[in-house]
């Protein structure tokens, strides 16, 4: 097998057109869910402007971390983070000439993407007929919590909601215990890669038919799609999910393989990095590990010999790792089962995941951005790396409206002094 | 038709990007599955039709599979990597997931089948990407997981000493395969967009994936080196925060996260848990300002409102909890399992459930449809996941002019299946 080479194409240096230059989208969304899509559109070169006002400030301008002082709308690193790449402009969509700027520039998009509530978009007349008039092959992305159509559409979730109606949140934590649940919005993760999948598709559709679309994502639909095999299993086998020793913690639900579980390490059991997962999936893997932990005869006793036996006797098992695991430092481990061929992970934290991760370094995971108020700082990569048209970090989060001049003046043909009195007259409140 | 019709795919994914290949296939690619003549594994992933292992009654093959179809090769032989060499000259796309360097020994790589195809699009997945200290480390979806970050931020606090805990259904895969499915279509339309007709090579690492996919976790990584807090059902945060979400009298749990951030639908809550005779401390004018009612953000207004709130909520159902916030505009939500919203009528009216014919069992199957609907161009499951090798023929003889000596001389080789 060949040692591994070079590392991939350096992202920020890049000179290499980007894939999607030309396409340009109208970004009405906010939040995390819908910034998420927008932000993998912009990191392959789409033109996303993220239209804004002064009224109703997108919460995550608000959102900590905030470096130097909490100093909104351009101090949160998370916005700055989840934003970067983008343009920024603020029009007041309830000004009769906020409303005509915006039209304008719908005229000369190809998407148009949201995530309010249902009945906005319909409420400032931008239904997608509405939207459809002024671009006959717009694409228009809406996320919402409940799709635009159905009983329940003017319900709304939060990721956390998302992930509780679906079954996410319960398919985490461990047996007789309340759900762990995910640590963070998921379902505000993966509504957008859902959205960013299916606007890219439309996309890829309208240029070979020339015909544009109205994509209507349910962020708890997407959440469901991703139950898939425990929704079948009730489909099929009449079981359902909510049963006695669901979740499963950290032991494997399928294919059940044992040892699969963390194991506590050396030292304080706070950080997650003094947490082992060891997972056995072969019959190899559980002997190089019962050798590797010091107990090669586990591998032809009874109670473990099979994976029956290991099943049936895992608390014994999981016992007896985690009273050796406990005498180890959880990266040491790692490696020792790592080097024969047991798959081990440390439970990293994000920092060490950053900072200290040999292979994120060796990849160039992280690499340099710029912004006017938070400074040069790290961003993370994107995770497909396109050999011959890399995604590339050209901005930080854009400051609010700071794109307004650009986008009205040179795109729209706004003057400076029509721009002027849109500024006096509140349309770009 | 589907977004994606007249895209041919070749895919040669285990179990850890097949929902890659599964998304093409939705949006109306055609995508081949080869797979090993044995089966591939995600065959001998449960759980199984009647509890019956088999690789036909695979719920996980199922589910990762519908719309392909399956062609079982043995590529690691020279006449079984032809073939998929023949099959991949006149493909859109190539989706692998082997370890880096396993498909140059067989002449499968980017390299041999771009050669004189260079409008190939191909697609590693692998958890470590192609490059670095780890690109050929062992790995199984927890330990991706757990590297990645995620699992650093879920678990609990209301008990000691408790490991982070790894949300199931083996997320890494689909945190991946997301990325991995992004990529290919975008090289998609800039191959259609560019001038030169070319595709090209997209190395895809869930180890990447996952770590990215951590909400505030990474801008307080990479800017303050702050790790987040796990904290019980909720999100990891720099500071402990209260719990949302409390039992209902049935027994589920209600999340409450999404409080009103306006006036006037708090007060419809108020006077709800009023009418029912609960209304403790709601009334409150602390309670009066959105900010203070938010939650994640640990404060003496958002204890003292959830104090009474948990108590509301344990007096009533589940269901009625849920429907009563949301009439009301606050984004509540049960604590589903996740087959239990198949009764709802929201999501039936929708057309959210899709039947897929099983006549191997003579069954229909009801599945979860679209994650997005395309009103122009639906998505849609073309056909159950195929039976091991049921194409193989059917491919070989008429997309690659297979003569039956031929298909006879390698089925009884054992090449193919």
């Amino acid at each position: 097998m060949p040692e591994s080479s070079e590392p991939p194409r350096s992202e920020t240096n890049s000179t290499t057109a980007l894939p999607l230059a030309g396409i340009r989208v109208v970004d009405l969304t906010w939040i995390v869910a819908g910034p998420t899509c927008t932000r993998v559109l912009a990191d392959f070169g789409a033109e996303v402007i993220r239209v804004e006002n002064q009224q109703t400030i997108d919460s995550i301008r608000f959102g900590r971390p905030h470096p130097h002082g909490f100093d909104p709308p351009d101090s949160s690193a998370f916005f700055n983070w989840l934003d970067r790449n983008k343009k920024s402009i603020t029009l007041n969509a309830r000004h009769p000439e906020g409303f005509e700027a915006l039209k304008k520039l719908i005229a000369v998009s190809d998407v148009v993407i949201e995530n309010y509530s249902t009945y906005v978009m319909e409420n400032w007349g931008l239904s997608y007929d509405d939207l459809k008039s002024i671009r006959e092959d717009i694409v228009y992305v809406s996320l919402s919590g409940f799709g635009h159509s159905g009983p329940d559409r003017h319900y709304s979730t939060w990721g956390p909601t998302a992930q509780a109606l679906s079954g996410l949140t319960a398919m985490s934590g461990m047996p007789g215990m309340p759900a762990a649940g995910w640590g963070y919005s998921y379902m505000d993760h993966t509504a957008g890669y859902s959205a960013a999948i299916a606007t890219l598709s439309a996309l890829r559709h309208r240029q070979v038919s020339g015909e544009g679309q109205h994509i209507d994502l349910s962020q708890v639909e997407a959440g469901l799609v991703l139950c898939g095999p425990a929704i079948l299993d009730k489909t099929v086998n009449d079981r359902s999910y909510r049963r006695p020793g669901n979740p499963p913690g950290n032991r494997a639900a399928w294919p059940k393989v044992a040892p699969h579980n963390t194991y506590r390490c050396q030292g304080d059991p706070k950080p997650a990095s003094s947490w082992l997962m060891i997972t056995c999936e072969t019959h190899d893997q559980w002997l190089a590990c019962a050798e590797a932990l010091g107990h090669a005869e586990w591998a032809t006793q009874d109670r473990f010999a099979t994976l029956p036996a290991r099943l049936r006797n895992q608390d014994e098992l999981d016992a007896l790792i985690g009273a050796i695991t406990n005498h180890h430092d959880a990266r040491a481990l790692m490696e020792k089962l790592q080097a024969v061929g047991v798959p081990a992970g440390v439970v990293q934290d994000l920092p060490a995941v950053v900072h200290d991760d040999p292979q994120m370094q060796a990849r160039g995971f992280t690499v340099e951005n710029e912004h006017e108020v938070i400074g040069p700082h790290l961003t993370d990569g994107t995770p497909a790396h396109l050999s011959r048209t890399p995604a590339q970090r050209r901005a930080g989060g854009p400051l609010l409206g700071q794109d307004n001049d650009d986008i009205l003046g040179d795109l729209l043909g706004y003057s400076e002094e029509e721009r002027m009195e849109l500024l006096i007259n509140g349309a770009l409140g | 038709m589907g977004a994606l019709s007249g895209i041919r795919v070749v895919d040669l994914c285990d179990p850890k990007g097949q929902y890659m290949g599964r998304l093409l296939a939705s949006h109306g690619a055609d995508v081949v599955k080869i797979e090993p003549t044995g089966g591939d594994p995600g065959r001998r992933i449960g759980p199984f039709v009647d509890d019956r292992p088999h690789p036909d009654r695979s719920l996980f093959w199922w589910y990762y599979n519908a719309g392909k179809r399956s062609l079982a090769v043995d590529i690691f032989r020279p006449d079984g990597a032809e073939l998929v060499r023949r099959l991949a000259a006149s493909a859109d796309v190539v989706l692998e997931s082997f370890l880096p360097g396993a498909l140059a020994e067989v002449g499968l790589d980017y390299d041999t089948l771009s050669a004189g195809h260079p409008a190939l699009v191909m697609t590693s997945l692998t958890p470590f990407g192609q490059t670095g200290p780890w690109a050929h480390r062992a790995w199984s979806d927890g330990v991706g997981l757990a590297l990645g970050g995620p699992m650093a931020m879920c678990g609990y606090d209301h008990v000691p000493d408790m490991p982070p805990i790894r949300p199931t259904e083996n997320h890494a895969f689909h945190i991946g395969s997301h990325f991995g499915a992004m990529g290919t279509i975008i090289a998609l339309i800039e191959r259609t967009a560019g001038t030169t007709g070319a595709g090209q090579y997209i190395d895809a690492s869930i180890h990447e994936a996952c770590a990215t996919t951590t909400e505030a976790g990474m801008p307080y990584a990479l800017i303050e080196k702050q790790a987040l807090l796990r904290q019980t059902g909720r999100h990891a945060a720099a500071n402990p925060t209260e719990p949302w979400n409390y039992a209902a009298s049935d027994g589920p749990e209600v999340n409450i996260f999404g409080m009103p951030r306006g006036d006037a639908n708090f007060l419809k809550l108020v006077e709800w848990a009023d009418d029912s005779g609960m209304v403790g401390n709601l009334r409150d004018p602390e309670l009066m300002d959105g900010r203070k009612r938010q939650l994640g953000i640990s404060q003496d207004t958002v204890r003292m409102m959830l104090a009474d709130l948990e108590a509301f909520i344990a007096s009533k159902p589940a269901q009625e909890i849920y429907r009563g916030g949301q009439d009301r505009g606050a984004a509540w939500g049960i604590v589903n399992a996740p087959d239990e919203l198949l009764g709802d009528p929201h999501f039936h009216a929708r057309g959210f459930w899709v039947d897929v014919e099983h006549e191997e069992l003579g069954r229909t199957i009801i599945y979860p449809g679209a994650p997005a609907k395309l009103l122009g161009t639906p998505w849609a499951i073309q056909a159950r996941a195929p039976l091991l090798g049921e194409h193989t023929q059917t491919i070989l003889r008429d997309e690659l002019a297979l003569e039956p000596q031929a298909l006879s001389a390698l089925l009884g080789a054992g090449v193919i299946a």
